[in-house]
């Protein structure tokens, strides 16, 4: 049984059909790449799975469950986890209490003294532990991306959704951050599922399987290095070969 | 027979009123279309633009009709300096912020102008004669307070849609980040925007005047932020024709139950007309709270 | 749980202990510390709901009105049960409060921002209006008890009840709401306010129930305010008009606390309604009838000049020394 299933799912914008009836299975462990050009969809992917939106068609299952309309807040607790495209801290609070909440309310499910102890722990896997005391609001961009990464694991999740947190990443930073996604996809059997959108060489490293959206639609999926070297993926991204 | 007449009556003094509902409306709706900002202290400036009214009337027998233009000009400085001062250092803040400030610019607006002109009720009389129409028995300077206010919107919609600086604003409401490629000036947009609506708020003050000439009091603007609210969200929150149109409907409707709650035994008509009117309020915001007349998501 | 996540009610207690002190030990003070106390109460019950949420509730002095509603119907109505009649008061008071938070809360907490705040005042003046236009519980007459009071307790007892027993309850009051903003603080519920109140979709996302929290902290500060509602007005001055206790200038004045001393922190509404209420004590006395011209000004100052309130400002600065553990 895979962990997630998406059937044929479609979410609509006013005239803008934002994903277009994709189907998509991901096993438990998988390492999953998501690319596609702007607007093509990959953000209202994780918002349909992650329950900021309800779909106006189709089916979400994860670990046998139906959750196509089960409140965001209920879907969490199950297993997902994810980051956002444009960080959201809790601002005021500090970087460890954000690790917390998420150990908090995840899957994980902590209390308040365990959460705030494992909250280092998870810093450190991201190589933060030293802004721990910081007020969230007042990290740098690319900072409050690693501290969404901690956060993100330390909820313990089955399905980790990583919406481009290798974005303007030096190649020092994404090399520790796919060295992390290797880690707990090995150690924890954890699926990621990482959208990438310029970082087409970074995709290489990690992904078994890539996903390429094109205007709201699934265009390819398959190996990794079948895919990006497959012509229609080629064309999308201006005539160039990727690899 | 009475009450058929008395509803008739009712209903066309609630049309009249209405559209002075909706000019005092429409300063909250383009304030929040604009800057997204719902100003609290709203009333307090409908009340400058009574008092306005009011001593041009008593010191220099000045008609309210007349005081129109000197109003709007005194709201728009009001404004501007009320940006300047407050508004401006918040327009990124948390919401909360602006709900604070705006509600403590009104109280302090009514607060100044209680040390000023005292806390008593006053009025004015400026006669023009009455219509007899059937059973309607109306002042002409209530029509005229009616036509004023049609001519007031209309005119801002002209402005809106013809000019450039108009087109601009709607550009801002519509679409801030997009408006910002556009290279227009957002920050000027909102000054300006923030001291139209206000110059609109306190204009609309001399037309409530110019309708009740009497119960100006520094405290009379609370029950018409009230009003402005339910008027707003019903025609949207960010649009100031949604409010105009939803001004009309208010005073229909709140004219209208008057006349009827007036029938039930042993209640207080007035007081339950408002009950009611808060009651709408809260169904809107929970069934639609993009306005009924507003746009869909 | 960790006596250290309990060190912060000290300075609070402090506080508490040396107001009582003067109050008992300097002669003339007792009525001008159950005046700060009833502001320090305010702004602990108000902060509860908008300093841990967020969320302004322009419509919050409906539940002290109601509050004070629940009290004089008890003493009106079960007068037969001599003093038994004031704890049904003050259970009447907390279950009214109760029962109107969760009609509101479930109606108006869907609503965000501008959109909740508006539908708090409607639900505020409707309310009222419901009160004068059916004319419910004496109308916009109000209900009366003085008399009432004199004739079933005795003047001795009635007396004593409105100069002293609704002090000492105030002061409870002021203790409770202290020690259930620290219990909830030191919960999940004190982080899920906080994660809600800075992102409520990063929030629900997280695995936060926002709405079960939002009503949580509405229906708490709602309690505290019916029950301070009863004792401050009924007890105290033993008479309830609806143009009085639904009187939008007593949000103003829990508003102004709560920004002043600090949204969201323990010992912000302390202080706050220290400051506030010795101010508007001694300024009514030098400057009668401007108070609100000096408060509205320090309103807007402190939201453009230090958001986060005086202990909000200091507990920044004093993040890195010993102050932090004993502030929240
Ligand atoms: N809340 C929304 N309301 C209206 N349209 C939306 C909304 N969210 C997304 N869209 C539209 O849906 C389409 C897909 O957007 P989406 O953000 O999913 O793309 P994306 O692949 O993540 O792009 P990017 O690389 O820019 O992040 C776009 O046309 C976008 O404008
Ligand atoms: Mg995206």
């Amino acid at each position: 049984m895979p962990l997630l299933e998406l059937h044929r799912v479609t979410k609509r914008f006013g005239g803008i059909v934002a994903v277009d009836n994709v189907s998509l299975e991901i096993d438990e462990g998988d390492a999953i790449g998501i690319v596609g050009p702007n607007g093509s969809g990959k953000t209202t992917l994780y918002n349909l799975i992650s329950g900021v939106y309800f779909p106006d068609n189709g089916r979400i299952i994860f670990d046998g469950k139906d959750i196509t309309f089960l409140p965001a807040h209920e879907r969490t607790p199950l297993g997902l986890a994810r980051t956002f495209q444009i960080p959201r801290p809790f601002g005021s609070a500090s970087v460890r209490e954000n690790v917390a909440i998420g150990a908090m309310f995840g899957r994980a499910k902590l209390d308040v003294e365990s959460a705030l102890d494992i909250a280092d722990h998870y810093l450190s896997i991201v190589g933060i532990e030293k802004l721990a005391e910081k007020e969230a609001k007042l990290l740098t961009p690319l900072e409050k991306r690693f501290m969404e990464l901690a956060r993100a694991l330390a909820m313990k999740p089955k399905l980790l959704l990583l919406d481009e947190v290798m974005a303007g990443m030096n190649p020092a930073d994404v090399d520790r951050i796919i060295e992390v996604i290797r880690r707990v996809k090995d150690e924890e059997r954890i699926a990621v599922v990482s959208m990438v959108e310029h970082l087409m060489h970074a995709i290489t490293r990690f992904a078994e399987r890539v996903v390429v959206m094109h205007q709201g639609k699934k265009l390819v999926e398959g190996k990794t290095l079948d895919v990006l070297n497959d012509p229609r993926v080629v064309e999308i991204y201006l005539g160039k070969r990727v690899v | 027979m009475v009450f058929a007449e008395n509803l008739i009556s009712n209903l066309f003094y609630g049309a009249l009123l209405g559209s002075i509902y909706g000019v005092a409306t429409m300063g909250l709706s383009l304030i929040f279309g604009v800057l997204r900002i719902v100003n609290v202290g709203h009333g307090a400036f409908i009340m400058i633009g009574a008092f306005t009214a009011f001593w041009m009337f008593t010191l220099y027998s000045l008609p309210p009709v007349a005081v129109i233009p000197i109003a709007l000009v005194f709201g728009l400085a009001i404004g501007f300096i009320a940006f300047q001062a407050v508004i401006r250092r918040l327009v990124d803040a948390p919401e909360l912020s602006t709900l604070l400030a705006t509600f403590g610019i009104g109280i302090f607006i009514e607060e100044l102008a209680k040390l000023v002109w005292g806390a008593d009720y006053v009025g004015f009389s400026w006669d023009i004669g009455t219509l007899y129409l059937g059973p309607i028995t109306v002042s002409y300077s209530k029509i005229l307070a009616f036509f004023c206010s049609v001519l007031v919107a209309a005119l801002l919609y002209l402005w809106f849609t013809k000019t450039k600086l108009g087109n601009a604003i709607r550009a801002v409401v519509q679409d801030r980040e997009g408006a910002v490629v556009c290279g227009i000036n957002v920050n000027r947009i909102f000054a300006l925007s923030f001291s139209i609506g206000i110059g609109l708020t306190v204009l609309s003050g001399v037309l409530v005047t110019l309708f009740v000439p009497v119960g100006i009091n520094v405290y009379m603007g609370g029950d018409y932020t009230l009003k402005a609210f339910v008027i707003s969200v019903l025609g949207g929150l960010d649009s100031p024709w949604g409010a105009f149109i939803a001004g009309f409907l208010f005073g229909l409707f709140e004219n209208g139950s008057y006349a009827i709650l007036g029938l039930i035994p042993g209640v207080e008509p007035f007081a339950l007309t408002r009950f009611v009117a808060f009651a709408f309020l809260l169904i809107i915001l929970l069934v639609k709270p993009t306005g009924l007349l507003g746009g869909g998501e | 749980m960790k006596i250290r996540s309990y060190k912060p009610l000290l300075p609070l207690f402090l506080i508490y202990a040396l107001l009582i002190l003067i109050a008992v030990a300097v002669p003339g003070m007792w009525q001008p510390v159950a005046f700060f106390m009833f502001y320090v109460a305010l702004g602990q019950a108000f902060n509860i709901f908008m300093g841990l949420t967020g969320y302004v509730d322009f419509g919050y002095v409906a539940f002290l009105g109601l509050g004070a509603y629940g009290m004089a119907i008890a003493i009106k109505y079960f007068s037969s049960l001599g003093l038994i009649s004031i704890l049904l008061g003050i259970l009447l008071a907390v279950v009214m409060s109760i029962l109107l938070s969760l009609a509101v809360g479930a109606v108006a907490l869907r609503l965000r921002g501008a959109y909740f705040a508006i539908a708090t005042i409607g639900v505020n003046e409707g309310f009222r209006y419901l009160i004068e236009g059916v004319r419910l519980w004496g109308g916009s007459e109000g209900i009366v008890l003085s008399g009432l009071m004199r004739r079933t307790f005795g003047r001795e007892t009635a007396n004593l009840l409105s100069t002293f027993f609704s002090d000492i309850l105030i002061i409870a009051i002021a203790i409770l709401a202290a020690m259930t903003t620290i219990w909830i603080l030191n919960r999940k519920m004190g982080y899920a306010l906080l994660a809600l109140r800075e992102d409520e979709d990063a929030a629900r996302v997280m695995g936060i129930n926002v709405t079960k929290y939002k009503i949580m902290a509405f229906i708490t500060s709602a309690s505290f305010a019916g029950l301070i509602g009863a004792v401050a007005w009924t007890l105290k001055l033993t008479y309830v008009f609806p143009e009085d206790v639904f009187n939008i200038h007593y949000t103003v004045e829990a508003i102004v606390i709560v920004m002043l001393g600090g949204a969201g922190t323990l010992l912000g509404p302390v202080v706050g309604g220290l400051i506030y209420g010795v101010l508007k004590y001694y300024l009514s006395v030098v400057f009668p009838g401007i108070q609100l011209l000096i408060l509205a000004p320090m309103l807007i100052l402190t939201i453009i000049a230090f958001p986060e309130g005086i202990v909000g400002f200091i507990k920044k600065k004093g993040k890195k020394s010993r102050i932090s553990y004993y502030l929240r």
